[in-house]
Formats: structure tokens, sequence, C-alpha cells
């Protein structure tokens, strides 16, 4: 192995050195490869994991808002359902009210009418009433009357059927 | 700054030789930039790359910036499927920046201002430009390319594929070094004119005035030269490594299944023949109207 030390020696302008060739491709070989391992790989495959996450935040952030847009849609549609049904439940009370009220009336007329019924019976009861006793009374002051008049002893019985016969056929005649 | 080393390339510091001279390495001043150069590109590329978190900082901005400029850059120009040769793009952009960026410090000489340095890049890209050729269309598959379209230009494929990594390189390589010539050579008469200007001074205060015209004016050109052009021959060299990758390996065709290719064929044959009965149909009718039309002449012509 040998050692020479130039003070003053170049090489020609276009040099044909090829060791420096040589060392060029070494130092290119270890820039490379070194770059490769400290710079572009590690920044290259952080700037992609971002990428991704910013793209999965973004997927995520959609599928939230489909999911809202969803539950909104499907909010909306029971809330309309609501007063739908609140409407149907209001009118179907509103018919129960009725019904009822008009069977109350119903009721109620109909119980006016059997009373009233009832008072005309009593009521004609009562003049069937009035009027026999009247007829008892009637034949009993005919009876006194014609034994006053008479005032002979008279079979009682015979006159009684007499003036009893009198007035049937009386009443009869008047009815 | 006595002599103009216009005409040299890069200075060799010394020799070292091995297996009792049979191998001889020159170190020069390309070699120890080289290596500070891989050493800074480490450096900085660590720094960026360290405690990479989800919520980034300024520092991590930055990183992902940078980083991502690449990662579309090629995913534009080079398609998907090649985002795999991101990291080497990069690594060659940075080598060629930095490598040129750092002869403005005038202690290093530019990496790239040394032809052998940008031909090896550009032989690399050459390389891997074989390897997609060979890993797509198989050995012989490749080696027949070169008789495409006629086998009669194979010569002319052949001078074109050495071509290019001769002409990316010189590319590269002469605009650094034409540059740093230039710059080199600007200074120089700058200092003439300093010389030629302080003439009629007495000699005793000539000698110790500065030369005031090289103060400031290199600095423009020097900004064009040096960082302007530096800054594009990496883009150009990195943007044609990647068109020539990309051109060697296109992006994957959709497989088709037999049963699909055999549709695709049935489709083909009855649109032919639809044609064919339409033309028949059209010829037929036109013999039709022609007899039509010589019928109603004759008949005219009898009335």
């Amino acid at each position: 192995m040998g050692f020479e030390v130039f003070t003053d020696k170049f090489e020609s302008f276009i040099g044909t050195n090829f060791w420096t060739m040589i060392i060029a491709w070494i130092n290119l070989l270890i820039v490379f490869l070194i770059l490769r391992k400290l710079l572009f790989k590690p920044v290259k495959n952080m700037i992609d994991s971002r990428q991704k996450e910013i793209d999965d935040l973004y997927a995520d952030a959609q599928q939230s808002r489909d999911d809202a847009a969803a539950m909104k849609a499907d909010y909306e549609s029971k809330l309309e359902n609501a007063t739908e049904k609140s409407e149907e439940i209001l009118k179907a009370s509103l018919r129960k009210a009725q019904l009822k009220e008009e069977e109350i009336l119903k009721e109620a007329e109909e119980k006016a009418a059997r009373t009233l019924a009832r008072a005309e019976e009593q009521i004609e009861m009562e003049k069937k009433q009035a009027i026999s006793d009247i007829k008892n009374e009637v034949s009993d002051m005919a009876v006194e009357i014609a034994a006053a008049v008479l005032s002979r002893d008279i079979d009682k019985d015979e006159h009684a059927q007499l003036i009893d016969d009198f007035i049937e056929n009386f009443g009869e005649n008047n009815d | 700054m006595g002599d103009l080393d216009v005409g040299n390339g890069a200075k060799v510091y010394f020799r070292l030789t091995l297996f009792d001279g049979a191998v001889a390495i020159d170190i020069t001043q390309t070699t120890i930039s080289l290596f500070v150069v891989s050493i800074l590109i480490i450096v900085i590329g660590a720094i960026l790359g360290h405690g990479i978190t989800r919520r980034p900082g300024r520092k991590q901005a930055l990183a992902e910036k940078l980083v991502l400029t690449i990662y579309d850059l090629v995913e534009s120009t080079m398609g998907k499927h090649n985002l795999k040769y991101a990291p080497f793009v990069g690594a060659v952009f940075l080598s060629s920046m930095f490598g040129s960026l750092i002869g403005l410090t005038k202690i290093f000489r530019s990496t790239t201002a040394d032809l052998m340095v940008v031909l090896g890049w550009a032989l690399v890209t050459t390389g891997l430009c074989w390897y997609e050729g060979i890993r797509n269309k198989g050995f012989f598959g490749w080696l027949k390319g070169f008789g495409e379209p006629i086998v009669f230009i194979a010569p002319i494929n052949i001078i074109s594929e050495v071509a290019q990594p001769v002409s990316m390189a010189f590319r590269h390589f002469g605009n650094i070094a034409g540059g740093g010539v230039l710059m080199t050579i600007v200074y120089a008469a700058l200092g003439g004119v300093s010389t030629l200007v302080f003439r009629g001074l007495p000699a005793a205060v000539a000698s110790v005035m500065p030369p005031v015209f090289q103060i400031g004016i290199p600095a423009i050109l020097s900004l064009y030269f040096d960082l302007f052009s530096g800054l594009i021959q990496a883009f150009v060299f990195s943007l044609l490594t990647m068109v020539y990758i990309a051109s060697a390996n296109p992006p994957p065709k959709p497989k088709l299944t037999r049963a699909e290719i055999k549709a695709a064929k049935l489709e083909l044959k009855a649109k032919k023949a639809a044609r064919k009965a339409a033309r028949k149909e059209k010829t037929a009718l036109k013999k039709q109207q022609k007899k039509l039309l010589k019928g109603s002449q004759s008949h005219t012509q009898y009335t």
C-alpha cells in the first residue's frame, strides 16, 4: 500500500478518473439508502397514514350525518303519525260523547213518557174509582131517599136490587 | 489568486496505491466534495426526518413539503406505478443540487463540475432503464427492442442508447464547469481592470488599492452561473432521469381474459359484416334507382 501526496497536480478539465465515478456511485447509493430510510419512508408513511385518518374521519362524519338524517326523517314521520292519531282519538271521543248524549236524551225522553203514561193511567183509575164511589153513594142515597119516600117496609134487598138495576141502566145509558 | 486554473480539472490531493501499484486511486477535490455533500445531505435528511409525529411542527412541515414535492413530481412524470423511484430521484436531485452549490463556498469544488461524477449518475439511470426493459420484456425481448421498428435501424438505436447518458452527463457537467470557468475568467478580468485603472496612481498607492471591480459584479453573475444554473441543472438532470426510466417502464396494461378477447373479436366481425351488408344494400338501391330512371326516360321518349 503506497501513499503519495501531491501539492500541485490537477486532473484534466474533462476528468477521466474512473475512481471518481466509483466514489460518486458509492456516495449516491449511501445517500439514496439513508435518505430513503431516514426521510422519505417515515415522512411518506406519516403523510399516508394521516391522509387515511382524515379520510376515515370524513367517512365517519358522513356516516353519522346520514344516520342523523335518517333519524330525523323517522322522527318526523312519527310526529306526523302522532298528530294524525291524536286527531283520530279526539274524533273518536267526540263521536262517543255524542252517542252518549243521544242515549241520555233518549232515555230521559222514554222515562218522561213512561211517567206520563203512568200518571194518565192513575188518573184514569182514580176517575173510575171516583165514578164507582159516586155510583155507590148515589145508590145508597137513592135507597135512603126511596126508604124515606116510601117509609114503608118493603123488602130492603128487593128495593136495592131495583135501584141498582136502575142505576146500572142509567150508568150504561150515561156512558 | 495568482494563477488561473481555468483549463484544469479537480486538484489531486494524494494517490493511494494498492496491491503493489496495481490499483491507483487518486483522491481529488471532487472526492472530498462528494463525501462532504453526502454527509451534508444525510445530516439534513436525518434532522428533517427525525421525530416525525402526527401533528407536524415547523420542521416537519418543511420535510413533508420536500418529500411530497418529490413524490408528486415523480407521480406526474413517471406515473403511480413508478413511485418507488421517488427516493432515488430525490437522492439524485439533492446530490446534484448540493454538489453544484457547494462550489459557492470556494473551499470545495463543485462535484458536478467533474464529468465522471455526472456520467456515473447518468449511467445509473441507463442501468435502471435497462433493468426495467429486461424486467418488462425479458432479456431477448429487450434486445429485440433495439431492432424496432426495422432491424436496419438497430445501430442508430444503439447510438442513441449511448448518447442518452453521454448527453445527460455533458449537459450537466458543461453547465456547471462552464459557469465556474466563466466566473474565474470574469474574476480575473475584473482584477485586471482594477490594476489598469489604478495604474495612474503612484506605485506605492496602487499596490495597496484593493481590486474594487472584483466586488459586487461577480456576485450578480454568480447568482446566475452558480446558483440558478446549479438549481436548474439539478432539476433537469432528475427530470431526465425520471423521463428515461418512465419510458422504460410504461404503465402496466390491464390484462384481458381469453373470453374478453374472444368477445372483442366477435364484435369486430359482426361490425364488419354489418358494414358489408349496408354497402350491398346501398349498391342495390342505386341500381334500382338507375333502372327506374332509365325506365321513366324511355317512357317519356315513347310518348
